[in-house]
């Protein structure tokens, strides 16, 4: 017995016992053989899955993948990001993961096994999870453990503290070498495993499948190994080929071909469900195998160093690109409203390409307005003749009388009342400007530029 | 024995616009904007302000009538469907006054770009797609930033026109048409500083529309009976 369901643990049965005896705890069990080159085939799909994520990834046989993210870091914007994006894939999948991170890969490894689940940064985080796990974990022969027991060492924890060259003569080198390796002390290197040439991913359904919709979900699964394959060799796959196996012998073969040639998943995905929604089974299907059989190299281009703006895009989609930076508040539009107050006579919107624009304006009359309005009107000092600023301001108009605004008084944000009289002044140094007097004084409020 | 290089004819180097005969103005290769001042255009390169290039131009107080001497382009390239943007603007602008002067105010795009001025000028110049771009500079802003934003509107028919201030004359900028506006007796003294073409002789002084008694409509209130009376009188007539 390798392993069995809740179902199955809840009436008893367990890991290690005989065939019969699990059949006499529960009768109505449903027992599989185990297959050592199925579960292979499986794992080296996952490994070809995994390629998305970094090129270096290795086999840890019988149930391990050891991926090194060391590397991807910065692309991927931290460790947590790296373990949330695999944890993801691995349950879209269906695969059930125990997984642990850690500086070397054997302490991982062992922190996966004892079914750790966090991440570990730094060596010392990494000594301090592997001092509590039991001597159980690694993947020693059985006679160690025991021998650890009778000693009195329990947890990896305690054989840090015996000296190591007392345990090489008990224990042999084995054990004593992997600890080293765990911690880091003697160098580990890891087999990578090669990417295929070319692709070929095969599948056995664990039952036979009838209805063409069901087999999306097993599709899917070498459709990922596939995602993860073009990325790792920096591929684009330009038509793939579903080759279903059925049970009486017979093949039938599904082309995928995609508008232009990608690497995404769901592309491919979704183009497979399309085919497999029209697709009627002559019998059912027992093995599927994917094959690429179009990969093109997936052209890149290289970004600017100096940070250049792209060229000749059009007005909009840089307006989009300066709101990004600066905010949407900073890049308006300006819209006329009819407001007496020159305050509220200028409404800022939203930039819109196609808009309505009103003809120009057929007003018979109208006052001389200033191309500048001062965010808040600014006191003018008064002397004997009259307002100043920089130098005396002398009015060229009569007086245009404002009085507008009776309903915004007193709220806040609100122009309020206003009861002004606007003159053109020019002053001594040549500058044309709007000021208005009311109940307070003089005040400049806008320039002729 | 090496031949020697095929003659170019002078005119088509002349027609480049960055190379001209000392005693007469470039003529530029891209379309240049009318100013509607035609003694201002018979002293500009090309007969207009130049598309594809840096125009400088220097003030020390506002409210002369800066703007309004580029009212008239500006209004004509507004009219003809093209984008304008204000970079960084000293003050608000009053669209009431924008759109009298003929400008779409949904056309004129502000943006208050804060410290990313020089930024925001170079992605409007290099994306083509606006027609007329002013900024206001910071000050400190050296030759080398300018010179990036020089390269970054070559080619493109966007006018590009910098407001700094007189204090900035005497640094050098690759600007190719700078020029100094002041307050002068009946109109704006505007003086060019560098010019493709020979160094211009003398100021300009050019009369701008006021606001005030120049500007007045005949069925406006008047400042005097008289004044009033006898353009009514004109008008029926």
């Amino acid at each position: 017995m390798w392993a069995c369901d809740r179902a199955a643990a809840a009436a008893g049965v367990a890991v290690g016992h005989k065939l019969s005896t699990a059949l006499g705890l529960q009768p109505g069990l449903a027992v599989f053989e185990r297959e050592a080159a199925l579960e292979r085939r499986t794992l080296e799909n996952l490994a070809c899955w995994a390629g998305r994520f970094t090129p270096t990834v290795s086999l840890a046989p019988p149930a391990g993948l050891l991926l090194e993210i060391g590397g991807c870091l910065r692309l991927f914007g931290g460790a947590p990001a790296i373990v949330d994006a695999v944890l993801a894939g691995c349950a879209e999948q269906a695969y059930s993961v125990a997984w642990a991170a850690a500086p070397t890969p054997l302490g991982a490894r062992w922190l996966a096994q004892a079914g750790n689940g966090a991440l570990h940064p730094t060596p010392m985080a990494m000594q301090a999870a592997l001092a509590g796990l039991p001597c159980t974990v690694p993947d020693w022969p059985a006679e160690v453990p025991a021998r650890l027991a009778a000693f009195g060492l329990h947890r990896i924890g305690d054989l840090a503290q015996v000296p190591a060259a007392g345990l090489r003569r008990r224990l042999g080198n084995g054990p004593v070498d992997d600890l080293l390796r765990a911690r880091g002390e003697l160098p580990d290197p890891q087999k990578p495993f090669a990417f295929p040439e070319k692709f070929a991913g095969d599948l056995e359904l664990p039952a036979r499948v009838e209805h063409a919709e069901a087999l999306a979900f097993a599709g899917q699964r070498l459709l990922a190994a596939l995602s993860g394959w073009l990325h790792a060799r920096q591929l684009l796959a330009r038509a793939c080929t579903l080759h279903l196996k059925h049970d009486d012998g017979t093949h039938s073969t599904l082309p995928l071909r995609p508008a232009e040639a990608s690497a995404d998943e769901g592309r491919f995905l979704r183009l497979l469900r399309e085919h497999l929604g029209r697709l009627q089974l002559a019998a059912p299907v027992a093995a599927l195998r994917l094959a690429a059989d179009e990969v093109v190299a997936r052209p890149g281009a290289s970004v600017h160093l100096f940070d250049q703006p792209p060229a000749g895009e059009g007005a909009p989609a840089c307006l989009e690109r300066l709101r990004a930076r600066l905010g949407e508040s900073a890049v308006r539009t300006l819209a006329p409203h009819a407001d007496y107050r020159p305050e509220c006579a200028t409404r800022e919107s939203e930039i819109a390409v196609d808009f309505a624009s009103a003809g120009p304006s057929t007003a018979a009359f109208t006052p001389p307005r200033p191309l500048w309005l001062l965010p808040e009107p600014q006191a003018l000092a008064e002397r004997s003749d009259g307002p100043h600023w920089r130098g005396p301001l002398q009015l060229l108009t009569r007086g245009e009388r404002l009085e507008s605004g009776w309903w915004d008084a007193g709220e806040d944000a609100a122009a309020g009342d206003m009861q002004r009289e606007y003159f053109v002044a020019r002053n001594s140094q040549g500058q044309w400007a709007w000021i208005f007097r009311d109940a307070q004084g003089w005040f400049l409020h806008g320039l002729f530029a | 024995m090496s031949a020697a290089p095929l003659p170019i004819a002078l005119a088509e180097v002349l027609a480049r616009g960055d190379v001209w005969c000392g005693d007469t103005l470039a003529s530029l290769p891209e379309a240049t904007i009318p100013s509607g001042h035609a003694e201002l255009d018979a002293e500009l390169p090309g007969g207009g302000w130049p598309r594809g290039n840096l125009t400088e131009i220097l003030v020390d107080r506002s409210g002369l009538g800066e703007l309004s001497l580029l009212l008239p382009a500006l209004a004509q390239l507004s009219a003809g469907g093209g984008w304008l943007a204000l970079v960084a603007p000293p003050w608000l602008p009053h669209a009431p006054a924008w759109a009298a002067a003929g400008v779409v105010p949904e056309r004129l795009v502000v943006v208050r770009a804060g410290r990313h001025v020089a930024w925001s000028l170079e992605q409007l110049l290099a994306s083509g797609g606006f027609a007329g771009v002013l900024a206001w500079l910071e000050a400190g802003l050296d030759a080398r930033a300018l010179r990036r934003l020089q390269v970054a509107a070559e080619k493109r028919p966007v006018f590009a026109c910098l407001w700094r201030s007189t204090a900035t004359a005497g640094s050098p900028s690759p600007a190719p048409l700078r020029i100094a506006l002041a307050a002068g007796e009946g109109g704006l003294n505007l003086r060019i500083l560098k010019r493709r073409g020979r160094p211009a002789a003398r100021p300009l002084i050019l009369s701008i529309p006021r606001p005030g008694r120049a500007n007045r409509v005949v069925a406006g209130p008047a400042l005097s009976p008289v004044a009033a009376r006898s353009a009514a009188l004109a008008a029926l007539a």
